[in-house]
């Protein structure tokens, strides 16, 4: 199976600061591939330069199977991206946003109506009197992910896709991605719920600070009540994987 | 009152001010030099005070000048917050204050004296210092009534500018409201320049209006500041009273939730108005240009300023081509005219042209993402600024038939057109590079507050000062220069100008790609 990910050495430095360290990885093609990291670890450095956001200091990175920079322009169009800070303009209305995302995609005006329509009903974004300044956070997270798949994208990228969504929202949003990849196109998900990238992606990485791979391989043992081998232990779920690469701090403060 | 807490948020105030500075390599001797220039400005803002005291002395009239000393400060000070945003800047929201333990009253009274602390007004108390020190000196003023004046004259000028602004913000908030406060200015400039006209060749007449000015708060400061009797309790009382009808006034105002506009149907519209009027400028840029617009449209600062720009360029070509001082003769009248429509070619949208990604926030991050070269995104505002400018450009050229004195020549509208668009191409240039080079971040949701970098404030009073006052010292200079017979010069600079705005288009397109990452920290506050 041919990639639709690749990273080779990737390197991102800011000054003396390392966020990102000889970073080298692989997603199929129909892949969802969670990427894992505690905070400041260098997820959402990582998905910047790979969606042409920030310039790597070092290294490669290839699409679906082309070069990527900054200037790919062609293969931006085929990727959809959720940042994590959503990137909304406030004062819009969803539709308005929605729209304007679409057509700079290349859709055309009767494609997008059709589209934005049926996204802000399946999402159940029908409060048209109200900015996306005015939405909850839940809300303008549902807007971003209809921004980032309006264009029927052939690889996604999501940022902290499931914080901040009410339940009906996280499960509509996964069936969605399922169904994304089973027609062969590829979700690179960043997220913190564990539980949710357990039973939703097939592999996943797993950074340390300075976005340093640790572990990368296949998750759907877990879900067959399996485990994962590593460092002489087993693990059955990945929440005790993730804390044993990353480390575990306990503080006790006697106040609290 | 929680006076520890109160003293903490005016250090933090403070803090925040020097952090922001201390972020930015070598900005801090910067810093320390527009303190030092603050300082100068000070001192000589005081040593003017100090020559009207001393001018009011001499004349016998001690009084009546340092009232009308002090009314012009206090007008000056309050215009300078309204138009452009000095000394407004809360830095914080009534939202933000909930979280500390505080009561509504003193969450209010924090935010003001937090917002009284900003250097600004620092200038109007010099200002004002400076003139009692001076009656103190020539021997007509009285020292302690006249600074306990002179500070309550500071928080009563505080509140009139914050009670105005707000009535402003709330106007331009509701629907139409932008319209209702185009007409009010244009109703108050017109009518002010028709009384001083009046007066002038009534002079009788002007007797009642002086005897108003004696119930505002700038006579009782006067009062308090050279009358060792009676009366310098009434002026201060005067001070008083004024500045509790005006707090009671603001705090009722505040007291009042904004109305926010709303759709005016629950069904989706897909008006594409601001697309259309993008494809003026080729249908390529139609979908930025058109999303540039509705962004705009919707931010109430942008909607005040460009409403307040079609009245206020009435007034500056009325002025300014009548002012005694520097219209010296139809050719002064019209060398002044020829710099306020440069001035015409970007005041419109000259606070978003110098800080261009200042208000997107976080969009800023989705432009970069959108499958298009950045520098098509930097351009196609830009364009949008000059579609708008274009539009204040032709307004003031059919305008200026009825407002100009003198004979009229068809040649002056090309010579007037080619120094407005000489104004808005430069500018727009300008415009580019302060945008990249010298960013902020703004706050979409506020109407006022001085958002511009130093950088952007240079460009942009400097830009409106040099081009208001050189062109008619220049005409006093050198009048042979300011004849129709040399319209092609004007329209040769606008074509030069348009070739700087081409070349700086291409070079920072390439300035912007190297660049974004620091502007998206700045516009997402990392930075």
């Amino acid at each position: 199976m041919s990639s639709a990910i690749l990273m080779r050495n990737l390197a991102k430095q800011y000054g003396t600061v390392i966020a990102i360290e000889d970073l080298s990885l692989e997603v199929p093609k129909g892949a969802m591939f969670g990427f894992l990291g505690p905070n400041g670890s260098g997820k959402s450095t990582t998905i910047g330069c790979l969606t042409g956001l920030l310039d790597p200091s070092a290294g490669e990175m290839e699409i679906l199977g082309q070069r990527f920079t900054a200037e790919s322009v062609d293969l931006k169009r085929r990727m959809g991206v959720m940042p994590e800070t959503l990137g909304l303009f406030e004062p819009l209305y969803a539709h308005e946003f929605l729209a304007f995302v679409a057509r700079m995609f290349g859709l055309d005006e009767a494609t997008t109506r059709t589209r934005v329509t049926e996204l802000l009903a399946a999402l159940e974004l029908t409060d048209t009197r109200k900015t996306l300044a005015e939405f909850s956070t839940g809300m303008r997270k549902r807007v971003a992910f209809a921004a980032a798949v309006i264009h029927s994208p052939e690889v996604l990228f999501l940022d902290e896709p499931f914080e901040s969504i009410d339940p009906a929202g996280v499960a509509l949003m996964k069936q969605w991605l399922r169904r994304f990849t089973e027609q062969g196109r590829t979700v690179f998900i960043t997220s913190h719920v564990l539980e949710t990238v357990e039973r939703l992606c097939t592999a996943v990485a797993i950074i340390t600070r300075p976005g340093k791979l640790v572990w990368h391989g296949d998750i759907t043992v877990l879900a067959n009540d399996g485990s994962i081998e590593y460092d002489g232990q087993e693990f059955r779920a990945l929440e005790p994987l993730f804390l044993h690469l990353t480390g575990q701090h306990y503080a006790d403060l006697n106040w609290l | 009152m929680n006076l520890d807490l109160l003293g903490n948020l005016i250090r933090l105030r403070y803090r925040l001010l020097w952090a922001k500075t201390r972020s930015r390599s070598g900005k801090i001797a910067l810093f320390m030099s527009g303190y030092l220039l603050l300082i100068a400005v000070i001192a000589l803002l005081a040593a003017g005070g100090l020559g009207a005291g001393m001018v009011a002395v001499r004349t016998g009239r001690a009084t009546e000048i340092a009232a009308l000393v002090l009314f012009v400060v206090y007008a000056c000070a309050t215009i300078g917050t309204v138009i452009l945003g000095f000394g407004m800047n809360a830095i914080f929201a009534e939202s933000e204050m909930r979280r500390y333990p505080l009561g509504a009253r003193e969450r209010r009274l924090a935010r003001h004296i937090v917002a009284m602390l900003d250097p600004y007004w620092y200038l109007v108390v010099g200002l004002d210092l400076g003139l009692l020190a001076g009656l103190h000196l020539y021997g007509a003023g009285f020292f302690l009534s006249g600074a306990v004046a002179v500070l309550l004259l500071y928080v009563c000028n505080y509140v009139t500018a914050r009670l105005l602004s707000t009535i402003v913000e709330r106007l331009v908030a509701r629907r139409g409201g932008s319209i209702l406060l185009m007409v009010l200015i244009t109703v108050l400039v017109l009518g002010q320049s028709f009384l001083i006209t009046y007066l002038q060749k009534h002079p009788h007449a002007a007797g009642p209006y002086l005897a108003w000015g004696k119930w505002t708060p700038p006579y009782g400061a006067a009062l308090a500041m050279t009358r060792p009797d009676l009366s310098a309790v009434w002026g201060l009382g005067l001070i008083l009273l004024w500045t509790a009808l005006l707090g009671e006034a603001m705090v009722a105002l505040e007291r009042r939730p904004p109305r926010a506009r709303a759709a005016s149907s629950g069904k989706l519209q897909w008006g594409s108005r601001y697309e259309r009027a993008g494809a003026f400028l080729g249908p390529q840029n139609a979908i930025l240009i058109g999303q540039w617009l509705r962004f705009f449209s919707r931010n109430n600062r942008f909607r005040m300023t460009t409403t307040i720009s079609l009245p206020a360029v009435g007034y500056m070509i009325y002025a300014f081509t009548r002012q005694p001082g520097l219209a010296h003769g139809p050719k002064g009248a019209f060398a002044s005219a020829m710099g306020v429509f440069a001035v015409v070619g970007f005041i419109g949208t000259a606070q978003f042209a110098v800080n261009q990604f200042g208000y997107v926030g976080n969009g800023l991050r989705r432009y970069l993402l959108l499958p298009a070269d950045p520098a098509v995104v930097l351009r196609s505002c830009s364009y949008t600024f000059a579609l708008l400018d274009a539009a204040l450009i032709v307004a003031a050229l059919v305008v200026w038939p009825f407002v100009s004195r003198g004979p009229f020549d068809p040649l002056m509208i090309l010579l007037l057109a080619g120094c407005s668009l000489t104004g808005m191409f430069l500018f727009l240039a300008a415009g580019l590079w302060t945008s990249l080079l010298a960013a902020r971040r703004g706050n979409y949701y506020s109407s006022f507050g001085n958002d511009l970098s130093f950088a952007g404030n240079v460009i942009l009073i400097g830009g409106v000062m040099g081009l208001l006052f050189l062109p008619p010292i220049a005409a006093s200079r050198w009048p042979e220069v300011f004849r129709s017979g040399y319209w092609w010069v004007t329209l040769a600079a606008a074509a030069l100008a348009a070739g700087i705005y081409r070349l700086s288009l291409d070079r920072a397109g390439a300035w912007f790609r190297a660049r974004r990452e620091r502007l998206v920290a700045i516009m997402e506050g990392r930075s």
